[in-house]
């Protein structure tokens, strides 16, 4: 997470999870958005609650550039606004109703989701792909334990586990859970990205007994 | 082939999306499992002593187990099902089949306790719900790696119809699907195939179908 | 105000074909309960050493934590001959006893949670139907509801305009009256038991009282089955999982009109337990 006085960037998913026409569950400091991609192309960050009866909309589907909520398939556009309420075909739903948006950034592979009005950028991941994202059942203290390294202002930490050197972007989810980017070189081999993954995963565990511990004492 | 079936069991599930997807016809026979607890009477003890369902008889031949029962429909209709017999990809056939017995005893185990208020030991259902979904995420993000977008092959084989209904269905038991992309790209993956049924839980990809234009008074 | 107005209602907890001298040990209102047959078969309720109040009525045990003013509610068509009268069984869902009754009043949502069976799109619009408390009665009845159904009923063999009128007797109970394709004239009783066991967790207990010679029992108990357990996903991710009876927190439309009068009567009574009261 990057924070400045204005507002903060949090890496809430990869770009490769988040195919055309599709909607996923995600976390922000400001609480649970539907993360969603239209047709076209385009990604956006809403609230994750239908104002109709609070039906959460990550469960909902994508048609075109709207994202619908799967219980009464109420529609909204990526600014948020109501645009169809299929029980009443005729009415064109007022202005009022509408779902809290996000800004979005998308930038190598990795999708930001801005809290607030964040005045500057998403930070640049130089030389680095994602591979893939995990969520571990730890706080960030505990999984800066297990890799034995702290993360930079902005949620990247470097280590080196089961001798394999890996590099991880971090981001806050609840005090004992923490979502884990994992990045490597473009140029890396399908052994090598198996085994940074594995490494990953181990490093996962060994925070999460390190978390275990901490909150069983 | 009848078909002991109900309606709400991930296992009978299995079966009868297995024969849809590769177009076989099966008779359904429904079992009141719930609240008749049919299948631990007389009638389909004599016929499965273990008390399960789902039941697939086929003249003869009855079949009790629902991995053997969806190889038994795909080596009869459609042999591109069981994967292409190398031997890596059957190895992993094999591979996933078998731990679809751990989601049916961790996920269907949450599923029957928080659902239908079956006895048992929820916190380790869940946990063990948990390990299994990390272990198959993982499974399908390094089958990602190398181009394949289900569990044995680039195309869905008996263990995908095998893994999916417990899976999908894990928040039933209480058990979230939220911290699993791989997963959520590869159950979009199976409920886009052609011939695809649901089942209650399990709701249908409503983008697949365009959106509707409709005047009002039409209805 | 937990203990509210809901103490002295009547509640369902179990079924009368499965009870048995070994007891059901259950929950009503976060206390726990036994529900048991006695020496002379009887059902007896018991919460830590004390007996409340049984009914037996409609296929289930009733029984309260308070002390019931009035009988439960009537449902003649339940001692109408030629009805057959269906147990679904029990289903837990983790939501507020109110929220699952609600989303039994609603039709709207058919067409996007039960696709094909009870709704469709393009069919989606709702037609103004009407809504009323009835003062003598002191129930919610919504009449005149119509819709567009592809599979109405085990019954049913292709897409009808179906019919329908919902009555809510009590808090956590929903009574729907629906057109019978068999029985032109009659109408067919779907009910909701919702047996509230905290605030945000629910047994529901559905029955039926259908006109239908064809299907077996255990196609009518999968049919109803597979509708609740299609609604239960949904119920399951609703934000609150608390009912909010402010007005401000949900935004309903005309076709809501049931739930909003079944929110204000809710709220008129002081029928409390599971609901959200200031906007959080």
């Amino acid at each position: 997470m990057l924070s400045d006085p204005t507002g903060s960037w949090t890496p809430v998913a990869l770009s490769v999870d988040l195919p055309p026409g599709t909607v996923v569950p995600a976390r922000t400091p400001a609480g649970p958005i539907a993360l969603w991609r239209s047709a076209s192309g385009r990604p956006s960050a809403s609230a994750d609650r239908c104002p109709h009866r609070g039906m959460r909309l990550s469960h909902g589907f994508v048609r075109g550039e709207t994202l619908s909520c799967i219980y009464h398939g109420w529609s909204y556009g990526a600014a948020g606004n109501c645009l169809r309420i299929p029980a009443h075909p005729g009415l064109s739903p007022p202005e009022t109703i509408r779902v809290a948006t996000h800004p979005v950034e998308e930038a190598g592979g990795v999708i930001w989701v801005g809290v607030g009005e964040p005045a500057t950028q998403p930070p640049q991941l130089a030389g680095l792909v994602p591979l893939r994202s995990l969520q571990a059942q730890a706080g960030m203290a505990a999984l800066e334990a297990a890799a034995g390294a702290k993360a930079d202002e902005n949620g990247l930490l470097e280590t080196t586990q089961n001798s394999q050197e890996i590099r991880l972007l971090l981001a806050f989810q609840e005090r004992d859970e923490t979502l884990i980017h994992v990045l490597l070189d473009g140029d890396s081999s399908l052994l090598e990205r198996i085994a940074v993954s594995r490494a990953v995963e181990a490093l996962r565990r060994k925070a999460e007994a390190i978390e275990a511990e901490g909150s069983s004492r | 082939m009848k078909l002991y079936n109900y309606i709400l069991s991930p296992s009978c599930y299995k079966v009868r999306l297995m024969a849809a997807l590769i177009g076989v016809r099966l008779e359904l026979r429904p079992v009141d499992f719930h609240p008749g607890g049919e299948h631990r009477g007389p009638e389909l003890m004599a016929l499965n002593p273990a008390g399960s369902i789902p039941i697939l008889e086929d003249g003869d031949l009855v079949l009790t187990e629902s991995s053997a029962i969806l190889v038994y429909l795909a080596a009869k209709a459609a042999p591109e099902w069981l994967g292409s017999g190398k031997a890596e990809e059957a190895a992993r056939v094999q591979q996933w089949l078998s731990f679809s017995g751990r989601l049916t005893a961790s996920l269907g185990g949450a599923r029957l306790h928080e659902m239908l208020l079956r006895p048992g030991d929820i916190g380790a259902f869940q946990a063990q719900g948990i390990a299994a979904l990390r272990e198959l995420e993982a499974g399908l993000f390094e089958q990602g790696l190398r181009g394949q977008r289900f569990l044995a092959a680039d195309r869905p084989t008996v263990a995908d119809i095998a893994c999916f209904p417990y899976v999908a269905l894990a928040p039933d038991g209480g058990v979230s699907l939220d911290p699993y992309p791989a997963i959520r790209l590869w159950s979009r993956a199976i409920r886009a195939l052609d011939g695809f049924i649901e089942m209650p839980g399990i709701h249908r990809l409503h983008e697949l179908k365009p959106e509707p234009h409709i005047e009002p008074g039409e209805a | 105000m937990t203990q509210d107005a809901m103490i002295d209602e009547w509640y369902p907890v179990g079924l009368v074909s499965q009870l048995d001298s070994f007891g059901r040990k259950t929950a009503l209102m976060g206390e726990p309960i036994d529900v048991a047959s006695d020496a002379d078969g009887n059902a007896r309720v018991t919460a830590n050493g004390r007996t409340l109040p049984v009914c037996v009525r409609y296929g289930h045990v009733w029984s309260s934590l308070g002390q019931p003013q009035k009988e439960l509610f009537a449902i003649p068509e339940a001692d109408q001959p030629g009805r057959r009268f269906v147990d679904v069984g029990v289903v837990r869902v983790r939501c507020s006893p109110l929220r699952a009754v609600e989303n039994f009043l609603d039709i709207a949502h058919f067409p996007f949670v039960h696709t094909d069976i009870l709704g469709s799109e393009p069919h989606t619009e709702v037609q103004n139907y009407k809504v009323e408390i009835r003062e003598d009665a002191d129930e919610v009845w919504a009449t005149q509801v119509k819709f567009y159904q592809p599979q109405a009923a085990r019954s049913a063999s292709g897409g009808i305009t179906t019919e329908y009128m919902y009555r809510v007797p009590a808090p956590t109970c929903s009574v729907l009256y629906k057109t019978c394709p068999p029985r032109p004239g009659e109408w067919d009783v779907i009910t909701l038991f919702v047996q509230p066991l905290a605030e945000d967790l629910c047994d529901v207990w559905p029955w039926m009282a259908l006109f239908d010679d064809e299907s077996s029992m255990t196609d009518l108990i999968h049919f109803q089955q597979t509708i609740f357990l299609q609604d239960r996903s949904i119920l399951e991710n609703q934000i609150p999982r608390l009912l909010p009876l402010d007005p401000g927190m949900e935004i309903p439309t005309r076709a809501d009109l049931t739930s909003v009068a079944y929110r204000r009567w809710l709220k008129r009574h002081g029928y409390t337990y599971g609901a959200q009261l200031v906007a959080q």
